[in-house]
């Protein structure tokens, strides 16, 4: 044999051909060695072979095989490299010992490309046991190796990735990922197999997936480890999650429009509140001075007249405060502050309040209260507003007799009631249902009766409902009600 | 004991009314009807108390008070918002932004004078308020 058959046979062979120091520091590396590990000689001269193309989990077995050699003199083994790019393949590997004595004993190292011979061999056994099983998942289905090459792939997987039937075997599962991914991806994976274990890779990352016309799509990926006889492997199952991505994002510019319509309808609100407000403070002031008789005395007609002005702007006054009431909390925007209450201290304010009105109209008005009471858990306000609001309505619809305000506490249910009595006109069996009702007044027997706003009990109930509890009432027409607050449970 | 009271407020009627009922308990009274024609007044003529209203015309309540602040001794002035904005944070917007006092519309006369005699100098403050 010639030296020029040698040097071409040596250069020319489809295996990589390495020669080393015994300390595994290459001094030739083949053109083929090149082409399948992606460094150039000059690249590989003088590193070990270890620092070069061996991946971490594979250094001990890598220097055990080197000694194997310098004492038996061969070695034939199968290992895994990993190429300059980060990819891996596996290698079917023959050593040999050079050592004539005359130099330093050196090392013959040839490495065959195995990868696709060994995906070809998975991807039969893949087929064989699991291609039904797989075909039958509605998810995109992949299973790679440990090098990460695909050894099957479902219908579903290759329409969602746009492949033909087959087209995705041997090939890398780094390249069904965007080229941003593919680095932390390959480290991913390496890391996976050192600890498989089953996780879903979808929560809480963006992650995309890269179509073979290059266009992306969002998906989840969950991983699972499968042992064969032969091998372990990764499925990964992988959805199109474009769909609920679009949802998603509708339901953001929704939410985004909603907020945007409600911060609308605040500012119209208070711009309400303050335009209606304006004009009434002339309306009530004025008629206050006049009232006053500050700019002069009246006479007993004027000042029945303006005292229907003043009632009528005070009216109008808790029409805007009430409306404005119902609509935060139809908003939700009612700040409760819960605290311990004593109700007896809530029931006794009220009477203090009102009692000189009842007292004004020739009415009783009684307190009954328990001697001991267990407080409750509420927000003092809005309770005080409920109690004050049937307080006030009780005396408005009674005009003799009198009004009985209680507080009615069961130790064993852990319930607690504010009742209201009166002996006022009641409420007519066909009025009641709609008695809770935004500005529904219930017919008054009496001409000219006393009018509210049409919105006390509304807010009353709304504002028990926040609390957790509830307004019931009884009547009889002619002869009284009793309104209670039934409170929450303790 | 009579005070120079500015009122600031850019609607006719109810600066008639606040007028009226000061001047009928003995104070002096000035007036402007927008924000720059208060931060003016308040300049010239140094007022006891400034009841300023917040929504204006030119400049509003919170610029005004933001310009009167501003100035030398800005820190001493006695300024009141007296405003239609009733909402439950407003009174607490008006407090943060440094006003001395919050007074809500509508005024209701019997009380009114009572809740300015507070926000005035103490030597000013006549008998009755002053034990209340």
């Amino acid at each position: 044999m010639t030296p020029d058959l040698a040097g071409l046979i040596a250069n020319e062979s489809p295996d990589a051909l390495i020669l080393m120091t015994d300390q595994g520091r290459v001094l030739h590396w083949s053109k083929a060695a090149e082409s399948i590990f992606g460094y150039r000689g000059q690249e590989a001269f003088g590193q070990t072979l270890a620092t070069l193309v061996v991946p971490p989990e594979h250094a001990e077995e890598q220097s055990l095989r080197l000694r194997e050699t310098l004492s038996e003199g061969t070695a034939t083994y199968e290992s895994v490299r990993r190429r300059k790019d980060g990819s891996l393949l596996y290698v079917d590997v023959s050593t040999r010992l050079l050592a004539d004595g005359s130099a330093p004993p050196r090392v013959l190292s040839a490495e065959k490309d195995v990868t696709h011979i060994k995906v070809r061999r998975d991807a039969k056994l893949m087929e064989a046991r699991f291609r039904d099983l797989l075909e039958s998942t509605p998810d995109g289905i992949v299973m790679a190796n440990p090098t990460g090459h695909i050894v099957i792939a479902n219908t579903q997987a290759e329409r969602l990735f746009g492949y033909e039937a087959g087209e995705l075997l041997g090939r890398s599962v780094d390249m069904l990922l965007p080229q941003r991914y593919r680095h932390a991806h390959v480290g991913h994976r390496s890391n996976y197999f050192q600890q498989p274990r089953k996780r879903s890779m979808g929560s809480g990352l963006d992650l995309s997936g890269l179509r073979k016309d290059g266009s992306e799509f969002p998906i989840e990926i969950s991983l699972s480890p499968l042992h064969t006889e032969e091998s372990a492997f990764v499925m990964s199952a992988i959805r199109d999650i474009s769909e609920r991505k679009r949802f998603e994002h509708a339901l953001q510019e929704k939410n985004q429009e909603l907020a945007n319509a409600n911060q609308a309808k605040d500012r119209f609100l208070a711009g309400m509140s303050h335009e209606l407000r304006t004009p009434l403070n002339a309306i009530i002031g004025f008629t206050g001075t006049l009232l006053m008789q500050l700019p002069g005395p009246l006479n007993e007609e004027q000042h029945k007249q303006l005292r229907m002005v003043q009632s009528s702007g005070r009216h109008l006054l808790a029409l805007i405060n009430d409306l404005l009431d119902v609509s935060k909390i139809e908003a939700g925007k009612v700040d409760l502050q819960l605290e311990s209450v004593d109700c007896r201290l809530v029931l006794e304010e009220v009477a203090a309040t009102l009692q000189p009105q009842a007292h004004s109209k020739g009415l009783t008005f009684e307190l009954q209260l328990p001697e001991q009471s267990r407080p409750v858990t509420s927000d003092r306000r809005a309770l005080c507003q409920i109690v004050l609001n049937l307080a006030s309505n009780a005396i408005k619809f009674t005009e003799t007799g009198g009004v009985l305000l209680m507080l009615h506490q069961d130790t064993s249910a852990r319930t607690t009631e504010i009742r209201v009595h009166d002996s006022g006109i009641g409420i007519p069996e066909s009025e009641q249902t709609k008695l809770f009702g935004a500005f529904t007044r219930v017919q008054s027997s009496r001409a000219g009766a006393p009018e509210g706003t049409g919105l006390g009990l509304h807010l009353s109930q709304k504002l028990a409902e926040l609390l957790g509890g509830r307004i019931d009432f009884r009547s009889v027409h002619g002869e009284g009600s009793c309104f209670t607050l039934v409170l929450a449970k303790d | 004991m009579p005070a120079r009271i500015l009122v600031v407020e850019d609607n006719p009627a109810n600066l008639e009314l606040v007028c009226y009922l000061l001047r009928f308990h003995g104070h002096t009274v000035l007036t402007a009807v927008n924000g720059e024609d208060g931060v003016a007044a308040a300049e010239a003529h140094h007022p006891d108390l400034i009841l300023c209203d917040l929504q204006m015309p030119v400049l509003d309540g919170y610029q005004v008070l933001e310009r009167l602040r501003g100035r030398r001794g800005g820190a001493a002035i006695r300024i009141v918002a007296l405003t239609a904005f009733s909402m439950p944070n407003d009174r607490l917007r008006v407090l943060d932004a440094g006003f001395n006092g919050y007074m809500s519309k509508p005024i209701d006369p019997e009380t009114f004078m009572a809740q300015v005699e507070e926000h005035l100098p103490p030597p000013l403050r006549s008998a009755p308020s002053q034990a209340t």
